[in-house]
């Protein structure tokens, strides 16, 4: 008699291709088995990228949807995983194509559905750069919410991504520039917002730990564009803690 | 067996009907605050840190007891169980703190693929094995007392030898765990591969049932389908009258995963499950 591993092997080749052999019966019930777990993959897809269906057309996501369940399987029995690596396959699937900008769009919605699970953790006010002396301030390094995810794209995928919050909405001018922002989550909601570049870089370099001192260098950010990003920020509720660098 | 340690306000899981924890209900649940025994929630809609899920269910669990029900680990699985997965289910427990865990009698992965389902096994010595080693090592790690469910099932393997009440039967008595008994799904088999409904229930050990689960079906041609997306049917309350009539009054899950309704609906098919629950306890009494 084959093995409990032999069987289970031979019914999962059975999901996987209708014409392998499974010693079940009836055989034909098999496609039940089919159909539910790639309705369950597809689903959490949709779940995950509802932007990139709406452009796409349920047709043409469900096609990919197969393409890419038969590149990259479902791995986890936590069903949140699922759409991890669907902006790499898009990138992949459609480079050399003018859909590729999908890949960035893929890769936006994936930033919110990590922050639909993130932690939030208390924010700390201005009044905590008071507790360091001047000569400190330029080593400062600020913990970012665990939410914030940057996201940047030669596409405008942040206008795409608004314009098509419900079904059948008109296409975006793809000529348009790229973009850049951050997705974070609040306590009731989740945001998703383009930034102006410079404040982008700045984020950027803060969320890779830089200090403080690097990431204006790295934003190219005068006086006042420090005043405004420090100030953001903060009043975003976006730094969780604030040390100066080797503490 | 080692136990978590329980907080002093953990409330156990009455012998009465809950419901099903959806994310749609989670206000009015908090509004409201129907007459229900207790919630089920599905443990991997809860295995992160943040996210209006867990807040939700967090705000629900301060006013009804709670079950977790397990639809991922694949306990059945013949390649193992992912540590990581049951880590998880760790962390959601001693988050929830549930007086009671579920998972099922089935598998779910191979080859390096998970296909998020509940696959059945084929009714054999060796599956009976495996399934209760690995229950046994899940309950050890998690600290806590499984209930394994029956899963509706639409093919049976040619291999199997033994008849899903004894194999569940089997796999208790060596594991050590409880069985939950889903009547939908045990009426669903029965209809799609033929089987005896009442052998299946007067078949298994009345002191390892601690749980029930009812819920609807659909057909689909000649076959039962078990969607949890309607009400539950008379053939299924027929079923369930017989199976309290014989394991006495239980906790009473009302399922209703998919064509979710309103609360009150839901809170409606609570009331019958209550109402059998009574009548039993009148004859008993």
């Amino acid at each position: 008699m084959a093995s409990l591993r032999e069987m289970q092997g031979a019914f999962a080749a059975a999901l996987r291709d209708p014409s392998a052999v499974c010693a079940v019966m009836p055989a034909d019930n098999l496609s039940i088995y089919r159909n539910n777990t790639a309705i369950t993959f597809r689903s959490s897809l949709e779940g995950t990228f509802p932007v990139v269906r709406r452009r796409v057309g349920d047709d043409y996501f469900r096609q990919l949807g197969a393409q890419y369940r038969a590149r990259f399987p479902s791995r986890s029995g936590d069903l949140h995983w699922i759409g991890r690596d669907f902006p790499a396959f898009l990138l992949e699937h459609l480079h050399g194509t003018e859909y590729v900008w999908l890949a960035d769009l893929a890769r936006l919605e994936w930033a919110r559905e990590q922050a639909s699970i993130a932690r939030i953790e208390p924010a700390v006010a201005t009044d905590v750069l008071g507790r360091f002396a001047p000569a400190q301030l330029e080593r400062l390094v600020f913990t970012l919410q665990p939410s914030l995810s940057l996201v940047a794209s030669d596409f405008p995928v942040f206008t795409v991504w608004a314009g098509n919050q419900a079904e059948n909405a008109p296409p975006v001018n793809q000529s348009l520039p790229g973009e850049c922002g951050m997705v974070r989550a609040r306590i009731d909601a989740l945001e998703v917002r383009s930034l102006e570049p410079r404040l982008f870089s700045y984020l950027s370099a803060l969320s890779a730990g830089a200090p403080l001192v690097d990431a204006i260098g790295t934003a190219g950010l005068d006086q006042a564009g420090l005043v405004n990003a420090l100030g953001f920020v903060f009043t975003e509720g976006l730094v969780c803690s604030v040390q100066e660098t080797g503490t | 067996m080692p136990r978590l340690e329980p907080r002093g306000d953990l409330r156990p899981i009455p012998a009465c009907a809950g419901i099903g924890f959806r994310a749609v209900h989670q206000q009015a649940l908090a509004a409201e605050r129907p007459a229900i025994g207790w919630i089920e929630a599905h443990t991997e809609n809860y295995f992160h840190d943040g996210g209006p899920a867990a807040r939700g269910l967090e705000r629900v669990r301060a006013n009804y007891p709670l079950s977790l029900h397990g639809v991922g680990l694949g306990l059945g699985s013949a390649e193992g169980v992912d540590r990581g997965h049951l880590a998880k289910v760790k962390r959601a427990i001693v988050r929830f703190e549930p007086a009671l865990v579920s998972e099922h009698a089935c598998w779910g992965h191979a080859g390096g693929e998970v296909f998020n389902g509940l696959l059945p096994l084929p009714y054999t010595d060796e599956a009976v094995e495996l399934l209760a080693r690995q229950v046994g090592e899940a309950q050890d790690f998690l600290g806590i007392r499984l209930l394994i469910e029956n899963v509706s099932a639409y093919v049976t393997f040619e291999h199997s030898h033994l008849q899903e009440w004894e194999f569940l039967a089997a796999v208790a008595g060596i594991s050590g765990c409880g069985l939950l008994l889903d009547v939908n799904n045990v009426y669903v088999s029965s209809q799609n591969l033929g089987l005896d409904a009442l052998a299946f229930i007067d078949g298994l050990p009345p002191d390892r049932v601690g749980e029930i689960h009812v819920a609807g079906h659909a057909r689909n041609g000649s076959v039962l389908i078990d969607d949890h997306g309607s009400q539950v049917s008379e053939a299924v309350w027929q079923l369930y009258r017989h199976a309290v009539s014989r394991f006495g009054a239980l906790p009473t899950l009302i399922e209703w995963d998919t064509n979710i309704p309103a609360l009150g609906t839901l809170v409606a098919e609570s009331r019958r499950a209550d109402l059998i629950l009574g009548e039993v306890r009148g004859l008993a009494a």
